[in-house]
C-alpha cells in the first residue's frame, strides 16, 4: 500500500465522535432554505424527496466506508495516488481539493448573505468574511482534536433549536400534503437531486477515516449520524410543507428561517435574529472541516505548513467573498455547485468503489501467480 | 591598541582570580577546626546581622545560631542544660549525647549556613572539622482558621495556612495512609523556598507525577513567594487567561483531590495550595457538593453554571438587544425598558461599560480596605452610586439590575480565581456586543469555546469530561449523581486504580 498515514495517538478519534462530525458537516446553511428547491420540482411531495435522498446518502456511505475498508489507514487521496497512480490521482486529488474549497466558499458566502439580509443589512461583507475567517483559522491551527470538539459541542449545543419548529404546527394544516404522490416520479427525484446541497457534509468521511481509533464502530456512529440529518431535514420539510401555503414556499428563500420567526416567548420575539446569530456555531465546524479536508489533500501535492496554508487558503477565499456579492451570483453558485457536487459525492463513489475493488482483485490474482 | 592590551590584562587578572577561586573553594567550604577562624567565616558568610547569636562553653565548645529561628526552651532544656553537664569530646559522641530528633553531622561550611538559616543550631567543638547541627527551628505560624476565602456551610471549617509542616500534617490526618507521597524540593535561588509534591502512590499516573516532578525542577527563579506565581509557571498555557490549575485554601478539597488522583503541591508560606490536573468545569464544584444530598447538589450546579452563564452574557445580550435587534423584546416589555432609558444620553454600550466599570471599582475597593470600611463601601456604592446614577440619569434602573445580577453571578464561582476571569471576560464581550450585536456575541462565544477546547491542564484535555466524551464521568459534572453511581474515579486525572467504592448498595434490606 501507498503512502499509509503516520498518525500518533494524539491525532486520533474515537468512532463515536463520528456521529457529530457527520452531523456538523452536514447541517450548515442548506437547511435554511432547501425547501424552495425541492419544492420547486416535487411540490408537495417534497417530503419523499428529502426521505429518498436520506437513504441514498446512507447507501453511499457504504460505499464510502467500503472503499476506505480496503485501505485500512489511508485517507482519499491516497487511495486516489493507489488506484490511478500519481498523475491521475493526483489530479484527482486537486479536484477533490478544489470541491472542498468551494464547499467553504459556499459555506461561508451563503452564511454571510444571511446575515446581511435578516440582521445587519449594512454590515460590510469584508467584515463579516474577516471575522468568521479568523475564527476558523484559530480552530484550524489548534488542530484535529479541537475541530472535532467544535463539531460536538456544536450539535450540543444547538440541539435546542429543533424542538422550537413546535411552534409553526400552531397555524399549520395537515390536508397540504394530500394527496400523496401527486408528483410524478422524476419530478420527486429531480427534488432529491436538488437537496444535494443541503445534505453533502458527509463526504468529509473521506479523509477523517484514518484518523478513527475504533474502525470496527465506524459503520454504526456515521449512520447515526446520516440518521439523525435526515431526521431534522424530514421535520423541516414536513414542518414547512404543513406551515406554508401553496406556493409560498417556492417564494420563500429562507423558508427555515421565516419559521424561526414564528417562535416567541414571553420575553423574547423574532427568534430569528437569535438563530441566525447562533448558526455561527454550526457554520464554523463546517468551514473548519472544509478547510481541513482541502490541507490534508494540499500536503499530498506540496509540503506547505499549515499556517502557511491557512493563510493563502483565507486570502484566497476571502477576496472570492467580497468579489461576489449578488443574489443572482450566490444562487448561481450553490446551483452550479449542487449539481457538480452531486456527480462528486453521490456517483463517484461508487465508480471509486468499483475501480478499487478491480484493482484489488487484480493485484491479488497476479500475487497469487507468482 | 591600548585597550586591547588592557582588555587583556583585565582578563588574565579575573581568569587568575577565578583559578585561585577555584582551587581554593573546598577549602573555603569546609569547615575550619578553629574555633576563631569558624566563627569569623560564619560571621562573614552571613554579614554578621544582629540576631546572630555566638555562644561559648567552655571548654571547647561552640554554639551559633539566628536568635529569631531557634525555640529558646529547647535550646535551653535539651541542649545547654546537657552540654553544661557532659561536655563531650566529639561530634559523634555528642551526637549521642543531644536528645534532639533532628541531628546531623556536616563538615560543610554552606550546609551549616543554610541550615542556620532554617533554625538550626551549629554546635562546633574547637579543633574538629566537623560540626553539629540540632534542628530545633520554632515555627511561628498563624493558628489554624476557616478558609476564609472559600467558605461553606456544612462540611470541615480548617483551612490551610502558611506553614508548609502544619498543611503537610493537615493533610496527614486527612489521609492516613502509607502511599501518600511527598516529595519536597527547593525552589527561588536565593529564597530556597520548600516545595512539596504530594500525590497518592498507587492512584495517581506516574507519567503525571513525572511530569509536574520536571516541570517544578526546571524552574528556575529567584524567588518564589505564593503557590499562585508557582501556579502560573507550571500552567500548561501560562498565557491563556483561564487557570489550568485549582488554588485552594480548604484541606478537604485538597485531600478529595489527592484521592480522585489528582496530584498537589504545598508552598511554604502560601496558604494556597495547588491540585492539577483541573478541567474547566471542576473550577465551578464545590467541595460542599459532596456533603449534600444529591438532589441539592445537581441543583446548586446548575444553579452554579446557570449563574456563570449569565454573569458572561446578560449584559451582552442587554447591549447588543437595545443597540441593534430592538425587534427581539416583546412589546409589553419594551415599553418599560425604553421609559427607563428614556432619559440616559448615552448609547447603551458606554453605559453599560460604565456602570461594570463601577461595581469593579467597588469590589477592587472592598478587597483592598479593612473589613469594617469595607462593608461601608459596599453601602456607599450601593445606595449612593446606584440610585443616585439612576436619578442624575447617567444609567436606566434595568441595567443597574442586569449589572448586579451579573455581579452577583459571579461571586458563585467556588474558585477566586476563575470568578475573575469570568468578571474580566465581561468587557470584551460587551464591547462586541456594543459593536455588532448579536453577531459580535456569537464571535466571543466561538473563540471562547475554541480557546477553551485548546486548552490542557497537566496534558488532560481542559473540557473534559464533555469533550473528549466520558460519558461515565458526566455524572459527576453538570450533576451530582448518588454516590452509588459514582463508584469509579474521574478518568481525566488517568488514575493508576479508578476504583473509588463497591458500587453494591451498603443497605441489603435495599436490594
Amino acid at each position: 500500500m501507498k503512502n499509509p498515514l503516520q498518525l500518533s495517538p494524539k491525532d486520533t478519534i474515537n468512532a463515536f465522535l463520528l456521529f457529530f462530525v457527520i452531523h456538523s458537516s452536514q447541517v450548515g446553511v442548506g437547511i435554511h432554505g432547501f425547501q424552495r428547491f425541492v419544492y420547486h420540482d416535487a411540490k408537495h411531495d417534497a417530503w419523499i424527496s428529502v426521505l429518498l435522498i436520506g437513504i441514498v446518502s446512507h447507501i453511499i456511505v457504504i460505499f464510502m466506508i467500503k472503499t476506505l475498508e480496503m485501505y485500512d489507514s489511508n485517507d482519499l487521496y491516497g487511495i486516489h495516488q493507489d488506484v490511478f497512480g500519481k498523475w491521475i490521482g493526483n489530479f484527482l486529488n486537486g479536484i477533490y481539493i478544489l470541491y472542498c474549497s468551494t464547499a467553504f466558499f459556499a459555506v461561508l458566502r451563503n452564511y454571510m448573505e444571511v446575515i446581511n439580509a435578516w440582521v445587519f443589512p449594512n454590515l460590510n461583507p469584508w467584515f463579516l468574511s474577516a471575522t468568521l475567517l479568523l475564527i476558523v483559522m484559530y480552530a484550524f491551527l489548534s488542530g484535529l482534536r479541537v475541530i472535532v470538539g467544535i463539531a460536538f459541542f456544536s450539535v450540543v449545543f444547538s440541539f435546542w433549536l429543533y424542538p422550537l419548529l413546535i411552534f409553526p404546527l400552531e397555524f399549520s394544516s395537515s390536508s397540504s400534503f394530500y394527496p400523496i404522490l401527486e408528483s410524478d416520479i422524476i419530478s420527486i427525484l429531480k427534488g432529491a437531486q436538488s437537496m444535494t446541497f443541503t445534505i453533502i457534509g458527509f463526504e468529509i468521511l473521506n479523509v477523517i477515516y484514518p484518523f478513527v481509533k475504533d474502525k470496527e464502530n465506524v459503520k454504526k456512529h456515521v449512520h447515526l449520524g446520516l440518521l439523525a440529518t435526515t431526521v431534522i431535514y424530514l421535520a423541516i420539510i414536513l414542518v414547512s410543507l404543513a406551515y406554508y401555503s401553496e406556493g409560498e414556499l417556492a417564494r420563500t428563500i429562507w423558508a427555515t428561517l421565516t419559521l424561526f420567526s414564528i417562535v416567541r416567548f414571553p420575553f423574547i420575539e423574532r427568534f430569528e435574529f437569535i438563530a441566525i446569530n447562533f448558526w455561527m456555531l454550526i457554520i464554523i465546524p463546517n468551514l473548519c472541516l472544509y478547510i481541513w479536508a482541502a490541507y490534508r489533500g494540499t500536503i499530498r501535492l506540496v509540503k506547505i505548513s499549515a499556517k502557511k496554508f491557512v493563510w493563502i487558503f483565507s486570502i484566497i477565499i476571502f477576496i472570492f467573498t467580497i468579489v461576489i456579492q449578488t443574489r443572482t451570483q450566490i444562487n448561481m453558485i450553490n446551483t452550479q455547485f449542487g449539481k457538480v457536487a452531486f456527480y462528486i459525492v453521490f456517483v463517484y463513489p461508487i465508480f471509486l468503489y468499483v475501480v478499487a475493488a478491480l484493482k484489488k482483485k487484480l493485484t491479488s490474482q497476479k500475487e497469487q501467480k507468482e | 591598541m591600548f585597550k586591547n592590551k588592557f582588555k587583556l590584562s583585565l582578563s588574565k587578572k579575573q581568569s587568575k582570580v577565578e583559578s585561585d577561586r577555584d582551587g581554593n573553594e573546598p577549602k573555603e567550604n569546609m569547615i575550619p577546626s578553629a574555633t576563631n577562624s569558624f566563627i569569623q567565616a560564619i560571621k562573614d558568610a552571613t554579614h554578621n546581622p544582629s540576631d546572630l547569636i555566638v555562644k561559648s562553653i567552655p571548654p571547647n565548645l561552640t554554639l551559633i545560631f539566628i536568635e529569631n529561628l531557634v525555640d529558646e526552651r529547647t535550646l535551653n532544656d535539651h541542649i545547654l542544660n546537657d552540654l553544661y553537664k557532659k561536655p563531650s569530646e566529639s561530634p559523634e559522641l555528642m551526637k549521642s549525647l543531644l536528645s534532639i530528633p533532628l541531628l546531623n553531622i556536616s563538615n560543610l561550611l554552606d550546609d551549616a549556613l543554610s541550615s542556620m538559616m532554617t533554625g538550626t543550631v551549629i554546635i562546633h567543638i574547637d579543633g574538629y572539622s566537623q560540626v553539629v547541627l540540632a534542628n530545633i527551628a520554632t515555627r511561628e505560624t498563624r493558628s489554624l482558621s476557616a478558609p476564609e476565602n472559600e467558605s461553606q456551610v456544612i462540611g470541615s471549617q480548617v483551612g490551610f495556612n502558611e506553614s508548609l509542616s502544619t498543611n503537610v500534617s493537615l493533610v496527614r490526618r486527612y489521609i492516613m495512609n502509607p502511599d501518600l507521597c511527598i516529595e519536597k524540593t527547593k525552589i527561588g535561588k536565593r529564597t530556597n523556598t520548600s516545595v512539596s509534591l504530594l500525590f497518592m502512590k498507587g492512584i495517581a499516573s506516574e507519567e503525571m507525577v513525572n511530569t509536574l516532578r520536571q516541570r517544578i525542577n526546571s524552574i528556575d527563579i529567584d524567588a518564589i513567594i505564593d503557590s499562585a506565581a508557582l501556579a502560573e509557571m507550571i500552567d500548561d498555557n501560562s498565557l491563556s487567561i483561564f487557570p489550568q490549575m485549582l488554588l485552594t485554601e480548604r484541606t478537604d478539597k485538597f485531600c478529595d483531590g489527592l484521592m480522585n488522583g489528582k496530584l498537589g503541591v504545598l508552598v511554604d508560606g502560601s496558604s494556597m495550595a495547588i491540585i492539577c490536573p483541573q478541567s474547566f468545569i471542576e473550577f465551578f464544584q464545590s467541595r460542599e457538593d459532596q456533603n449534600l444530598r444529591w438532589q441539592i447538589a445537581s441543583f446548586l450546579r446548575i444553579l452554579r453554571f446557570s449563574a456563570i452563564f449569565l454573569s458572561v452574557y446578560l449584559t451582552p445580550l442587554y447591549v447588543a438587544a437595545l443597540t441593534f435587534h430592538y425587534e427581539v423584546i416583546p412589546q409589553a416589555f419594551l415599553v418599560p425598558l425604553s421609559e427607563s432609558r428614556a432619559l440616559v444620553p448615552f448609547p447603551p454600550v458606554f453605559e453599560a461599560l460604565l456602570l461594570e466599570f463601577i461595581i469593579e471599582l467597588l469590589r477592587e475597593a472592598g478587597a483592598r480596605l479593612p473589613t469594617k470600611i469595607g462593608q461601608t463601601i459596599g453601602i456607599v456604592g450601593g445606595i449612593v452610586i446606584g440610585t443616585a446614577a439612576v436619578q442624575a440619569g447617567i444609567t436606566s434602573n434595568i441595567l443597574i439590575i442586569i449589572i448586579a445580577l451579573s455581579a452577583l453571578a459571579s461571586f458563585t464561582s467556588p474558585s477566586y480565581m476563575m470568578g475573575n476571569v469570568i468578571r474580566i471576560i465581561r468587557f470584551p464581550i460587551i464591547i462586541l456586543a456594543g459593536f455588532w450585536g448579536f453577531y459580535g456575541i456569537m464571535l466571543a462565544f466561538c473563540f471562547i469555546l475554541i480557546h477553551l477546547l485548546r486548552q490542557s491542564s497537566l496534558g488532560t484535555p481542559y473540557t473534559a469530561p464533555f469533550y473528549p466524551p466520558r460519558l461515565k464521568d458526566w455524572r459527576d459534572s453538570i450533576i451530582r449523581a448518588p454516590f452509588s453511581y459514582t463508584s469509579k474515579r474521574p478518568t481525566s486525572s488517568r488514575p493508576v486504580d479508578d476504583e473509588k467504592s463497591n458500587p453494591e448498595p451498603v443497605n441489603p434490606e435495599k436490594s
